[in-house]
């Protein structure tokens, strides 16, 4: 088996990490339990960072918007200040570094390659200010704990979730005969509605109509955020009786019975069951981890499983790890910028996240450039994980990362930007041709294209060789 | 002209360069025509772009999305106070639109929407190529796309050497490229191969590190490209942000600042594009518009027809073109969007067919497999 299975299924293998006897094995074992968060700094949890939300935008635009109505520049000043304080530009930061440890350092990376698709598929894209405070906890807790349940069981989750109904809108969504409906002339919004249909369970495939789309809407009228004076839209999600439309409900042909908050569930379960769905997340699954169009011959094992499990996420997992093992030596599969950078940050030892200290925050000035660093060098080459810019997430295939300025960010990054990351401990030639040797079978090859710069250890000799090493055919692609 | 960053490092000089390269078309022969595509992704608006005037029943059902000030157009057709530079343009006969038109897509998918109004098809996914790629390879133009966006958009895919261009924060040696681009040479991947040949042409004025992510600089810079008469043909800007289910807002408000993104860019280019933008289309593309009704957010749902806004001196004259199916209820598709009597490809085509020279119903067979698109061209460009 090739060494490229541990960039396939995870993040490659760091310098104290040695090829297993048994990759597959290697590889399953690591699915069946939620590995710890190993970031030692500070966790905060989604509750918390909501309340920090709600003060962010209660601030802004109830406190400020008022007090300096008249006068810009000293409202763009005391904003400032209150981003400053409520930590408006640090969470994400935060919440990169706790993501970007875990992929590093975690036991069980294979796990955690699972986590990224998860939190992808069911993506939080670029709203508001979801990056900002809310989608790294989101997909701490909500999608990481559901990985070892069904995957019924996480679309409930996700589906009544804050941030998922904040990012789609169904806070706005009215029963037009429900009490609050009517007494305010108000209707339903789709949107949350079709992105179920669409982006998280059957897809068009499935073939549903704009009835559809309008019942499930009224299915999930109600489930809404509470809503009060101080923290506006930043409420615990409830059930809202006064918004749901009354009557029964048809979707994809089948009858749900008037029945309140308990709907919602019923219409799940159908969707997350339902045969296209199971193909749909399958051979997305094969795409991540397998090939841009996977065959039906590589899907149908992972559809098996599903079905043979009702939907329990580690035995999927485990059917896609064994399909992926099954595939290794004759596909192929482009990597996107994130998880590139991820494997280099594992395979080279980099100084990625700063260190938990360093990365503590005060709330009293701005983060520093330091602290900075991970998010802008994500940005930078095209991959910030929490702004994917609609709701269907990042792509997962090739092309859409292939393109003159995505390619010359790599570049830049691994020639300009690594040599500063790597540790001082590691700039010796001999630590690189470790690295490659753990990694790559043609390692051999790999060291002779850095060959002229062997006994050089400046950012610059560095640059000549990471630029190269990073870019090859084998390292951009498995 | 176009110094690309090898003839810089290699003549040392930009003006070296200069004096000694000559294009290979001569001056006499036809000036170069540019087509900017402005997309803008999540389901533009036509009637708050483009408002119709007087009519009760978008009143009734718009109450709190109405406009109160409009710019005039003409006695039918309003425009949004913050597409400003379309009415500058329209008194000078360099702007237009086309209203209740749309792609042949009435599913309301974003994503199958999307996909569609790039590839110009009729089944979301299947095409691999965008129309804007297939148009200039059929007109044998080659290595003329420039995108403004971090990927390459599928409306461009299809025809090789495209380039895209964002700030970046830094450059790249030249030899770092070189080395990667040799050790690909072995490698079956046409796209990276393609791709590593794009970058090694590069302008050096697309290389020069802009570490930001301001619009201006972006169009300021595809300005100067286009300008140029041996630069790209065809550049594609990226928007998103349109799909306003909540807080839509009317003449203030989400759709408004989108609207304001596009009046910033069409601006810029206008003024730097000086006489070449007598010489250019700026057509936008959206994948649906939206409903008729406001919904429970002050924001509109996902609906069909809408509206394209055109600039340029290749515009016959300022009109609103339309076909207007009109806004009762029976009028409307599904009883709830505004129609599309138009097929916007037709549009798109004929564009094409002005910009590129040449004949729309050759485009119209090798771009959209010979669907039933009139040529627009007689009633929307100079030819």
């Amino acid at each position: 088996m090739s060494l490229n299975f541990y960039r396939r299924v995870a993040f490659g293998l760091s310098p104290n990490e040695k090829p297993d006897k048994d990759p597959l094995n290697w590889a399953i074992n690591q699915l069946d339990i939620i590995p710890d968060l190993l970031w030692p700094g500070t966790i905060p949890t989604e509750k918390n960072l909501r309340k920090k939300y709600g003060e962010w935008v209660y601030g802004d635009r109830e406190v400020l918007r008022k007090k300096f109505k008249n006068d810009k520049h000293a409202y763009r000043k005391a904003k400032d200040e209150l981003r400053i304080k409520t930590g408006e530009r640090y969470f994400e930061l935060n919440e990169h570094a706790i993501r970007h440890f875990q992929t590093k350092y975690s036991k069980q990376p294979v796990f955690e390659r699972f986590w990224l698709f998860w939190g992808n598929h069911f993506a939080i894209s670029e709203k508001d200010f979801l990056a900002e405070f809310s989608t790294g906890p989101y997909q701490r807790e909500i999608i990481r704990p559901n990985m070892v349940k069904t995957f019924e069981e996480m679309v409930q989750s996700v589906t009544t979730s804050w941030c998922m109904i904040h990012h789609l809108d169904n806070s706005e969504s009215f029963g037009p005969n429900s009490k609050k409906g009517m007494e305010w002339g108000e209707t339903i919004n789709e949107n949350h509605a079709r992105e179920l249909l669409e982006l998280h369970t059957v897809s068009p495939n499935a073939g549903y109509t704009q009835e559809d789309v309008i019942q499930l809407a009224y299915i999930m009228t109600g489930w809404a955020h509470k809503w009060d004076r101080k923290n506006l839209e930043t409420g615990d999600i409830w059930f809202d009786q006064e918004m749901h439309q009354k009557g029964d409900k048809i979707v994809l042909g089948v009858k749900y019975k008037n029945d309140a908050k308990r709907e919602l569930a019923k219409v799940i379960h159908d969707l997350a069951t339902h045969p296209i769905c199971i193909k749909f997340v399958s051979t997305k699954l094969c795409r991540h981890f397998i090939t841009d169009e996977p065959t039906d011959e590589m899907i149908n094992p992972v559809i098996e499983a599903w079905k043979k499990s009702n939907g329990n996420l580690i035995e999927i997992h485990k059917a896609v790890i064994t399909q992926a093992y099954k595939y290794n030596e004759i596909t192929h599969k482009f990597h996107p910028p994130e998880i590139w950078l991820m494997q280099l940050s594992r395979m080279f030892d980099l100084n990625i996240p700063l260190s938990f200290e360093k990365m503590n925050y005060t709330f009293k000035s701005k983060p520093n450039n330091r602290q900075r660093q991970l998010s802008w060098i994500l940005r930078e080459i095209g991959h910030s994980p929490y702004r994917a810019k609609q709701p269907n997430g990042w792509s997962d295939l090739e092309v859409d990362w292939v393109s003159p300025e995505l390619l010359l960010r790599r570049f830049w990054f691994s020639s300009v930007e690594l040599p500063i990351l790597v540790k001082s401990g590691n700039r010796s030639h001999n630590f690189i041709l470790a690295c490659l040797k753990n990694n790559f079978e043609d390692h051999e090859n790999m060291a002779s294209l850095i060959e002229n710069f062997r006994f050089g250890t400046s950012n610059y000799d560095l640059g000549q060789k990471y630029g190269v090493i990073c870019n090859l055919p084998g390292v951009l692609k498995i | 002209m176009n110094c690309t960053r090898r003839n810089f490092l290699i003549g040392g000089s930009t003006t070296l360069f200069l004096s000694g390269y000559f294009p290979k078309i001569s001056f006499a022969s036809m000036q170069k025509k540019n087509l900017i595509i402005i997309s803008l992704r999540g389901g533009m608006d036509g009637l708050t772009a483009v408002p119709v005037i007087g009519d009760k029943r978008l009143k009734k059902l718009r109450k709190k999305l109405i406009l109160e000030d409009v710019l005039n157009l003409n006695s039918d057709f309003g425009l949004h106070p913050k597409l400003e530079i379309f009415h500058k343009l329209w008194q000078k006969n360099q702007a237009a639109f086309v209203h209740a038109t749309n792609i042949p897509y009435t599913g309301r998918s974003h994503f199958d929407g999307q996909n569609l109004m790039e590839t110009g098809a009729h089944i979301p996914y299947k095409e691999k190529t965008g129309w804007l790629g297939r148009g200039l390879l059929a007109s044998n133009i080659i290595g003329k796309g420039l995108a403004i966006s971090l990927p390459m958009p599928l409306l461009l895919r299809g025809v090789p050497q495209n380039n895209n261009f964002f700030p970046s924060p830094d450059f790249v040696e030249t030899k770092l490229i070189d080395q990667i681009y040799n050790e690909f040479k072995g490698e079956h991947n046409e796209l990276i191969k393609s791709t590593l040949d794009t970058i090694r042409q590069r302008p050096l004025s697309m290389q020069i590190a802009t570490d930001s992510d301001d619009r201006k600089k972006l169009a300021l810079e595809a300005a100067k490209q286009l300008k140029d008469q041996s630069g790209p043909r065809v550049a594609v800007f990226d928007l998103d942000g349109f799909d306003t289910h909540a807080a839509q807002g009317g003449v203030d408000g989400a759709h408004a600042d989108e609207l304001e993104e596009v009046n910033k860019i069409v601006t810029i280019l206008h003024e730097n594009l000086g006489q070449a933008f007598d010489n250019t289309l700026i057509l936008t593309l959206t994948e649906f518009g939206r409903t008729i009704k406001q919904n429970g957010g002050y924001g509109t749902e996902h609906g069909y027809g809408s509206a394209i806004l055109m600039a340029g001196g290749l515009l016959k004259k300022s009109q609103v073109y339309t076909d207007w199916p009109g806004l009762k209820k029976k009028e409307l598709f599904e009883g709830r969007d505004l129609n599309s009597t138009i097929d916007s490809r037709a549009v798109y085509n004929s564009a094409m067919s002005i910009c590129f020279n040449q004949d729309p119903e050759f485009l119209r067979k090798e771009v959209f497999w010979g669907d039933e698109l009139p040529d627009l061209s007689q009633e929307l460009f100079k030819i």
